[in-house]
């Protein structure tokens, strides 16, 4: 299979979209600690873990953070091999790539650590590019492993609604919600069509026609798009849609989830106080 | 192009939240007055349009794929303001449900790439096409360039946006707290990758998109 023949990319690409969505669902639906909380509470929660991620100044306060999101993972009955796997791969990979030359001299000067000769170049590692890569690559990946675990320990429809406790308008809502059902229709019209132009030109097409033919695939379900939403808009209005929407509130907080937005806070609290008293 | 949580500070998350608000004031204000109650399901549409145009994989010389952020595109086929609900939606739900693009950064996003990009590419492309035919070629080319236009401008406020932070975040001795790259590194490689690169990518998809619906769909324009 060449992996990186656009035809056999984008089938893919639409394939593990899929794929992932359904585990992410299936994990969403396990009775583990996350899991079992008001998406409200958790997804307050998990905003203020990611603003204490953004403020923090040490590497060990996000250590710190970073072995909770883990812990969280295990109770959740999270596979921690795939959460990894789900959580370095991309982003913090990328970023721990780019951090490599900060670690030198040229970009960070400081105080020197280690050197070394490399083809006749001497490279030196400072102090301040050492930390400051991995502080920076810590946050990344503390920050994004927060927000991995807030949307696949929780259905996304109810991610969704949560969306109303922060006061954002209706129509956004709305629109986002909606928005999301599509994503899925039209992932599966591109895998579809590329499955299609596999099997009936295969997958050897020069790029200028390869370009050609996602352009028009484009332009296609753009043509798709808008005739769909006539049917969407009569759907709409046959089930009592005028002009405003509303949508069932159905959530409830239990004392569980006091429990936890206390504890939170207090992690919170403590982690901005160590990190305000840790020397930099 | 979507920045991640940790390579922007707690400034500079703020500051685009603090800015981007009055614009999506602004932009619901004026999508709704102007959008028919017929049109609401065609925002939902267009935002899952944004996201899945990113799936597209564009083959490019010397056998690799891109892809393209189709902003301009979607600003064109729509107008700058319903793109800009439109495109914040379609980030809104990559953060919040995919994990791609951070949740803290969505205000610095959704300026650059639901902001600058739509109406930079749109008025280039108003400009360029100066009110030609349905069928003429001018509105193709207008397309391309507003699409290299549009994703250049995002791109390079981008890359001010990790310049800024060691200037702006750093301990005092000198060590970096957020993207540790410098206004000359990040701009140069921000831009230079999309002058070079992804700005072509998006330049030849947003032409031939419009060349396809100029002759599939003349009333969408």
């Amino acid at each position: 299979m060449h992996k990186n023949n656009f035809v056999e990319r984008s089938i893919m690409g639409a394939l593990s979209f899929l794929k992932e969505s359904i585990f992410a669902d299936e994990y969403a639906l396990r009775k583990g600690f996350l899991q079992s909380l008001d998406p409200r509470i958790k997804t307050v929660t998990f905003m203020l873990f990611i603003v204490q991620i953004i403020l923090a100044k040490h590497t060990l306060i996000l250590l710190c953070l970073y072995a909770l999101c883990l812990l969280l993972t295990h109770i959740s009955k999270i596979n921690l091999g795939f959460f990894l796997k789900r959580t370095w791969i991309f982003i913090p990979l990328f970023s721990l790539f780019i951090a490599i030359p900060a670690l030198f001299s040229i970009f960070t000067p400081g105080e020197a650590l280690a050197a070394f000769n490399l083809i006749g170049l001497k490279f030196t590692i400072t102090r301040q590019g050492l930390s400051g890569a991995a502080l920076f690559v810590m946050r990344v990946i503390t920050s994004v492993s927060f927000a991995v675990l807030l949307n696949i320990t929780t259905r996304h429809f109810e991610l969704l609604k949560v969306l109303r406790i922060l006061k954002i308008p209706q129509i956004f809502v709305m629109t986002v919600g909606m928005c999301y059902r599509y994503v899925y229709l039209f992932v599966e019209i591109i895998e579809n069509t590329y499955i299609a132009v596999k099997s009936r030109v295969g997958t050897k097409i020069h790029y200028k026609s390869g370009q050609r033919l996602a352009a028009w695939n484009m332009a296609f379900l753009w043509q798709r798009s808008h005739q769909l939403n006539e049917e969407v808009y009569k759907a709409m209005l046959s089930r009592g849609y005028r002009g405003e929407p509303a949508s069932l509130d159905d959530f409830t907080v239990k004392t569980k989830d006091w429990l936890w937005a206390s504890l939170a806070v207090i992690i919170f609290v403590l982690t901005a106080y160590f990190d305000y008293w840790l020397k930099a | 192009m979507h920045i991640p949580d940790g390579y922007l500070g707690p400034t500079t998350c703020g500051l685009f939240y603090a800015v981007m608000l009055p614009i999506w004031t602004i932009a619901s204000r004026i999508v709704k007055k102007t959008l028919k109650a017929k049109q609401v399901p065609m925002l939902a549409i267009g935002a899952a349009f944004s996201f899945v145009v990113m799936m597209f994989n564009i083959p490019i010389p010397g056998g690799s794929t891109g892809h393209a952020v189709g902003g301009v595109l979607v600003a064109i086929l729509l107008g700058p303001w319903a793109a800009c609900i439109a495109i914040t939606v379609a980030l809104v739900v990559q953060a919040l449900l995919f994990g791609d693009g951070g949740i803290t950064a969505i205000g610095a996003n959704c300026f650059n790439m639901a902001f600058v990009l739509p109406f930079a590419g749109y008025y280039a492309y108003k400009a360029i096409s100066h009110n030609p035919r349905v069928d003429s070629n001018r509105k193709m080319i207008a397309a391309g360039a507003a699409g290299y236009i549009g994703i250049n401008a995002a791109a390079f406020l981008a890359g001010v946006e990790f310049g800024m932070q060691p200037l702006l975040h750093h301990t005092a001795n000198g060590q970096a707290l957020y993207c540790p790259y410098g206004l000359k590194i990040a701009i140069s490689t921000m831009a230079g990758e999309h002058l070079l690169i992804f700005g072509w990518v998006e330049a030849i998809v947003t032409a031939l998109v419009v060349k396809y619906l100029q002759k599939q769909s003349p009333e969408l324009f």
